[in-house]
């Protein structure tokens, strides 16, 4: 990164420096705090997701079979709550995409004041856990003014992962080699339409698999808005449990029910990863 | 060469440094309109930097770079605008693997010159034919040959219309057998007129092209004239360094 940007300020050593400089750079982002994502490739993954998958599904199953009371009631009391988790994640991503790429420009930035705040940014929102952003923009912040609750869930989650996704188009950008913003500018595009027409597009395939991911991670994580009066699926499953006190039941359900939805989506980004071949190899 | 006109690249008393490494020393070289210069040295000696200084993509620290009037190194300089007119080809090619070669072609005039997209392929199919390379219109960079893709780079840079083109060892990365492809391309577009800098060591194609060679070595123009003076050159250095290459 420092080396990437020093040259562009024309302070690399030589010309034959230039290219050894770039020969070891990274064509792939390997982020995987999302869930591990089913490759055929590797065998016992995806044997082992197909048995998670299948296996969910045979315990769901079997369990409304064998004991109807109350597993299929429990099953008919969440879905308005995995309607709101996937609200929440699917506002939060789009969100965080918004925030994360304006971030991670930022960072790449030549500005030092732009660059110093996307990074400081970055840097403190890493550093607090999610569960205290949410605390601290539902309560702390409440006491000077009222947030709803399912926008104070949406705020935090769009900031905390606008954070990690920003780190993601930072190095995905950075990936492109340099060769690229030469070309672009030596035709005449200025910097901003480098970035656009050029470096971004090409950066979007190395971007978008751990973007899947983050979304994978993203959805597990909405499950801590629970706490602050969001009806999501856990808030369901618990006002469900406390009326009946079936807390094995609903929260084996509830486990069950987010594993199906994780593993569903890691398969997506699989099937998107495999689409991606290279430029004109279809 | 009319060498009474006036000269379309000035470059006077350029310094460039790059930390206390000295790239560019004092470095004075014009150059008139059509004319074609090779100019050629061991690495590190500057002459890609000195080439990369005329587009601005290599930043000077003292001295000045008049391309076609405007003073390139003057910061206030709208300097997207004349690299409007500088075509440029790279060593490692550098297209854009997203596009097609056609559209590795017509981005840049689309974008900058506003022109439709229909009329940007009519004027770029020519510029394909001319190269050769017409029937990968369709293709992905990555299923060219090197020899392909340097001479779609050398069209994309001719999409553009430029004046000036400059080469940074365009041959440099290319396999014996497709160095040939590409100087045919580009002995094509000197007998046109181009004006034309070239960083190279194909001292063949510089005798049989060039109008002016210039030596250079260790940030300095060590010798500069017409081929015929490099069979027989002033300086010693000059003939080393021509031995050592001609030798492989």
């Amino acid at each position: 990164m420092a080396q990437h940007r020093q040259h562009e300020q024309g302070q690399s050593e030589t010309e034959d420096h230039y290219y050894r400089e770039h020969a070891d750079r990274r064509y792939r982002i390997e982020v995987t705090d999302g869930a591990a994502i089913p490759d055929r490739r590797d065998k016992g993954l995806f044997t082992a997701w197909r048995i998670s998958f299948f296996g969910a599904v045979g315990i769901i199953l079997t369990l409304c079979l064998v004991k109807p009371d109350p597993y299929v009631e429990i099953l008919t009391f969440l879905p308005d709550g995995i309607l709101v988790t996937f609200e929440v994640t699917i506002l939060s991503i789009l969100l965080s995409l918004v925030v994360g790429l304006i971030a991670g420009l930022g960072r790449l930035s030549a500005n030092q004041l732009i660059n110093l705040t996307a990074s400081t940014y970055i840097e403190v929102v890493r550093g607090i856990p999610l569960l205290v952003q949410l605390f601290y923009i539902y309560y702390a912040l409440g006491t000077f003014t009222q947030i709803p609750p399912f926008t104070a869930a949406i705020v935090a989650m769009t900031v905390c992962y606008g954070a990690y996704m920003g780190e993601i188009f930072r190095a995905g950008i950075d990936s492109i080699d340099y060769g690229q913003t030469e070309a672009a500018r030596s035709l005449g595009f200025s910097r901003r339409q480098t970035m656009f027409y050029v470096i971004i597009p090409q950066a979007m395939r190395t971007i978008l698999p751990p973007v899947g991911n983050e979304f994978i991670a993203l959805l597990k994580d909405t499950s801590l808005v629970s706490i602050i009066a969001v009806a999501d699926l856990l808030r369901r499953g618990r006002e469900f449990a406390t009326a009946t006190f079936d807390y094995f039941e609903t929260f084996t359900l509830v486990a069950l029910i987010y594993l199906l939805i994780t593993l569903f989506l890691s398969k997506i980004v699989n099937i998107m990863e495999n689409k991606m071949t290279p430029y004109g190899s279809r | 060469m009319a060498a009474d006109s006036t000269p379309i690249i000035q470059i006077q008393n350029v310094f460039k440094l790059f930390g206390n490494f000295i790239a560019l020393d004092d470095i004075c070289l014009d150059v008139f309109p059509q004319e074609k210069i090779v100019i050629c040295g061991p690495s590190g000696s500057g002459k890609s930097t000195l080439l990369r200084t005329i587009n601005q993509l290599e930043t000077i620290n003292s001295g000045k770079v008049v391309v076609d009037g405007t003073d390139v190194s003057h910061p206030k300089t709208n300097i997207n605008r004349v690299r409007m007119s500088l075509g440029m080809v790279f060593q490692n090619f550098n297209l854009f693997p997203h596009k097609t070669v056609l559209e590795n072609l017509t981005l840049a005039p689309i974008k900058l010159k506003g022109i439709s997209k229909q009329e940007a392929e009519e004027r770029a199919l020519p510029i394909l034919d001319k190269v050769g390379i017409r029937e990968k219109a369709g293709s992905y960079p990555i299923q060219l040959s090197g020899g392909q893709q340097q001479r779609v780079a050398i069209a994309r840079a001719l999409a553009m219309s430029p004046k000036i083109m400059l080469f940074d060892e365009p041959t440099s990365a290319l396999d014996p057998e497709m160095i040939g492809e590409v100087l045919d391309v580009m002995k094509e577009l000197a007998m046109e007129g181009m004006t034309m800098i070239v960083v190279s060591h194909e001292m063949g194609f510089a005798r049989e092209v060039a109008d002016r060679i210039v030596f250079m070595d260790e940030g300095r123009i060590i010798e500069q004239g017409p081929p015929q003076q490099f069979s027989n050159p002033v300086y010693e250095r000059t003939r080393q360094f021509l031995h050592k290459i001609e030798d492989q």
